[in-house]
């Protein structure tokens, strides 16, 4: 396109936002003035919080602006509309359709006097442009991450918009992934040459991809602070970008307006300080690494909020400690608060609910290694094996909790295997730390647990995994944050602050660049207290099930990031209907009233918001600091 | 010689399954039995003993479908009426809970409107509506259906407006910026969204359908498994009416996993 001829494509004009009203309202964006060119790639980069998601719903038409208006081609936007699509961060594909059907639906919505046969070319066309043609005709819960973020930009492309929107894309994606997502984008867009505005966290990322980055200073009351044009040669690729001269000058003014523009001086928000000391309890685990690391990092901290963790030695203690008081918030399984609150004998002053999944997958069934001497590998062998006992001689296997993923992960299995879970063995209880010296004394022939006890008895030899969360229910919500709903009631900007926090945590725990940093952590005496070299596998996105050697298993284990921290009602109303099935708990007379009490939705939708100041992720990973501070010297 | 060599152990896991899962049920129907048996067998019982109950409706067991015109007929005619009605009030309150769930989802002002007056109604028994509803239609059968339909639709209602309300709201705003014309929302994202919940109204209504059809039905008379129990009373044929609850037990049950099933298909194919 003539781009040497610039008119305005995309215009904001005296843009301000207010969100509610009187004495609640909240004035999230000053006048703001922004002109864009046709085909030019525009990032918004800034802190959490700093408004800019709130302009991108404003080009959407999502939010309409208190004052002044936003426009496209000179017309004043409305509503929503597909001239200019959006790609959404957690992709929001419709589960129920294949990929080739939810590009399918855009097309035809869009044009839809176009015949089928011609549409059907171009969904093909489209698809094999982001690279999902073999992928086409699997449902969005069939593939990965990143797949689906392609699946979610081609829906966004076939629909020929003017322009693109871009909220976070790649934000909930791990590094690899994003990196080589950021290149398929890069290349589809130096094909199509279209109007993009992308909201990002990652500098380099905006470096990589932009023709201007506009910086935001912070709220409340946001407006641009600067913008930067990034002249660096196009057609662009990562390496020659990054080596380019420029590109570290543009880098360290991009990190030091952020820098300047870290939160300073006490937020209004955080000097309403709760007088006393939050307790938090969590059991020594892997998946307790977001506890662990939040306050490691100062992160309760930088919210406002006093806590101290407490070591918990069973499940048992952890549901008895947050409805004596004793703990006002713990790490919790994620089948408790369901099965907690369907218990007759909970008060409603006493039901729990969790506002946010701070872990998924990590779990692995693990048997004894003397029955890979009698020939079971796997669950039809362990099957064969349990047969050919003597009815009265029942295999014992344990679990942590009755009211845990193990346990309904395991008596899946079992079933899958053509076992019946209540007559062909024997089910106990066992708290996670002491699984181990019972399987090794032969108290028990297995166990289904979480790591690194499932690890841990690999590497002392004691048994082997034929079965982890990856095989069983990749993405299942294992730990959640939870705490009484009377507590929270009282005191709901203590919950919001410390949902705010963990969910730093947890982002903090999914970048592969700071696993290191957590199996220092996790190792110490006052956390799970084992050998790092424990964690050598699972925390690096390998396992190693003792029946051959480690193989890459991505995303073992998930700390969920951003939205994908909000309990999604589908899951838990699985995970209730198995606790149900398996009589863990009555069946609820109207689950989407017991799924609405043990979800804490309300608490966590505040948290993401943009009303809670969210510090910057880059302030708090080291390895990138170390890289500013070498480009500073 | 393959088969030689395999059979044993299919016939070994036939020994196991029917030692195993047919064994346990079997030893304890025969104890209660038993129990029941011994504690009727005294003089001074007033219920019969489980064989007197089997020679006393031998009759009605073997022939399910006899019909001596008016209300003798057998059984199966009787669960069959009892069905009819059930089926009819039943669907009545599928299609009535469901559009009218989806309104009170889609609507705020129709939730404001009529929340408060479902949440009251909901509360009323069944069989309280059983005279104000002869009152107005002045005839038995459709009745004992509008007792049905007004038993079975409010846990369909609610739960459908509940799936509707919990649409998340990435799905809506996807529809916006597509601009989805009313029918594609409504077909393609909103029915799969609540399906799941929809279902378990769905499932909790069957239930309480059958729950009511029998009550109404001893109110009402005529044919149907429900008069059949309390004429039975009136004529004393205690065993009669002991057959009679084992069918309504095994049609309810029957009823209750039929919906479960579909629901369960539903909700797999609709979670991803």
């Amino acid at each position: 396109m003539n781009e040497s001829t610039p008119f305005p494509c995309l215009e904001l004009h005296d843009v301000q936002v207010h969100f509610g009203k009187g004495r609640d309202s909240f004035h999230a964006i000053d006048e703001t003035r922004l002109s864009m060119r046709e085909g030019e790639f525009v990032s918004l980069i800034g802190h959490s919080g700093c408004g800019k998601s709130t302009l991108l719903n404003v080009f959407a038409g999502f939010i309409q602006p208190s004052h002044g208006h936003a426009s496209l081609l000179g017309q004043p936007i409305r509503s929503p509309g597909p001239d200019r699509m959006m790609v959404f961060q957690n992709h929001s594909l419709l589960p129920w359709m294949s990929v080739r059907a939810n590009v399918d639906m855009a097309a035809k919505a869009v044009f839809p006097g176009l015949p089928k046969t011609e549409r059907r070319v171009l969904v093909a066309e489209q698809l094999e442009q982001v690279g999902l043609t073999a992928a086409a005709d699997k449902l969005p819960g069939q593939i990965s991450g990143g797949m689906k973020q392609r699946a979610g930009i081609a829906r966004a492309l076939i629909t020929r918009p003017r322009v693109l929107l871009m909220d976070e894309p790649f934000g909930a994606l791990d590094a690899l992934t994003r990196g080589k997502l950021q290149d398929a984008l890069l290349e589809i867009w130096e094909k199509n040459r279209i109007t993009v505005v992308m909201v990002t966290h990652d500098v380099d990322e905006a470096l990589l991809l932009s023709d201007r980055v506009v910086m935001m200073n912070n709220g409340p009351a946001a407006t641009i602070g600067e913008i930067l044009d990034i002249d660096l040669p196009r057609p662009r690729n990562r390496v020659d970008t990054v080596n380019h001269p420029l590109y570290y000058r543009y880098r360290n003014h991009l990190t030091g307006f952020l820098r300047a523009h870290r939160k300073t001086g006490p937020d209004p928000r955080n000097s309403m300080k709760s007088p006393d000391t939050l307790t938090l309890g969590f059991v020594p685990l892997s998946d307790a690494a977001p506890l662990l690391m939040a306050r490691e990092l100062g992160i309760f901290e930088e919210f406002g909020l006093k806590v101290e963790l407490s070591r918990e030695p069973s499940w048992r203690t952890v549901s008895k400690g947050v409805m004596s008081g004793r703990l006002d918030a713990a790490m919790m399984l994620a089948p408790t608060p369901l099965r907690h609150n369907l218990n007759p004998a909970t008060t409603p002053e006493l039901e729990f609910t969790a506002s946010m999944v701070l872990s998924r997958n990590g779990n692995g069934i693990t048997l004894h290694k003397k029955l890979m001497q009698l020939g079971v590998t796997d669950r039809e062998s362990f099957a064969a094996f349990v047969k050919r006992l003597p009815p009265n001689r029942k295999p014992t296997l344990g679990v942590v909790f009755n009211a845990s993923m193990h346990n309904l992960m395991l008596r899946d299995w079992l079933v899958n295997a053509g076992l019946d879970p209540e007559h062909d063995v024997k089910i106990l209880v066992i708290p996670p730390p002491q699984l181990l010296a019972n399987l090794e004394f032969g108290n028990i022939l297995g166990f289904c647990a979480g790591e690194p006890w499932n690890s841990m008895a690999v590497q002392q030899g004691i048994g082997f995994v034929p079965a982890t969360s990856l095989t069983h229910w990749s993405g299942h919500p294992e730990k959640v944050l939870g705490y009484l709903r009377s507590k929270a009631d009282a005191a709901p900007e203590t919950y919001e602050k410390l949902t705010a926090a963990l969910l730093q945590a947890t982002a903090y725990c999914d970048n592969p660049q700071n696993r290191i940093r957590l199996v220092e952590t996790l190792s110490r005496r006052d956390a799970v207290n084992v050998p790092a070299s424990v964690f050598r596998d699972s925390l690096f996105d390998r396992f190693d099930n003792g029946i051959d050697e480690a193989k890459p298993a991505p995303g073992f284990h998930a700390f969920p990031v951003g939205k994908a921290a909000r309990p999604d009602p589908t899951a838990f109303h699985k995970i209730l209907g198995e606790l149900v099935h398996w009589n863990c708990c009555p069946a609820p007379a109207d689950s989407a009233d017991a799924l609405a009490r043990a979800l804490d939705h309300a608490t966590f939708d505040r948290a993401v918001s943009s009303r809670v100041s969210m510090p910057d992720l880059t302030e708090i990973n080291p390895a990138e600091t170390e890289l500013e501070c070498l480009h500073e010297a | 010689m393959a088969t030689s060599s395999s059979s044993p152990k299919p016939l070994l896991r036939i020994w196991r399954y029917t030692t195993q899962r047919m064994l346990p049920p079997v030893v304890v129907i025969f104890l209660f039995l038993l129990i029941w048996q011994i504690l009727c067998s005294r003089e001074s019982a007033h219920l019969p003993t489980p064989t007197a109950v089997v020679s006393d409706t031998l009759e009605l067991i073997l022939n399910p479908f006899y019909n001596h015109g008016g209300n003798d007929v057998g059984m199966g005619w009787q669960i069959w009426a009892s069905l009819k009605r059930v089926a009819l009030g039943y669907s009545l309150a599928v299609v009535v809970g469901v559009s009218l769930g989806i309104l009170i989802g889609i609507s705020t002002w129709a939730m404001r409107g009529l929340d408060p007056i479902f949440q009251v109604l909901r509360t009323v028994p069944p069989l309280a509506w059983l005279p104000i509803s002869l009152a107005g239609f002045q005839d038995n059968n459709p009745s004992a259906i509008f007792v049905i339909f007004i038993t079975a639709i409010w846990p369909i209602l609610i739960n459908t407006s509940v799936g509707v309300l919990n649409i998340p709201s990435d799905y809506q705003n996807v529809s916006k910026v597509l601009r989805l014309n009313h029918w594609t929302y409504f077909s393609k994202i909103m029915l799969p969204a609540a399906a799941p919940y929809i279902f378990t109204g769905l499932r909790i209504g069957i239930g309480l359908s059958w729950l009511g059809i029998v009550a109404a039905e001893m109110l009402i008379g005529g044919v149907g498994i429900g008069f059949f129990i309390w004429d039975a009373w009136n004529s004393s044929l205690i065993s009669d009416i002991v057959l009679a609850l084992i069918y309504v037990g095994i049609v309810g049950y029957i009823l209750d996993r039929i919906v479960a099933t579909i629901g369960d298909r539903v909700a797999q194919a609709t979670s991803a």
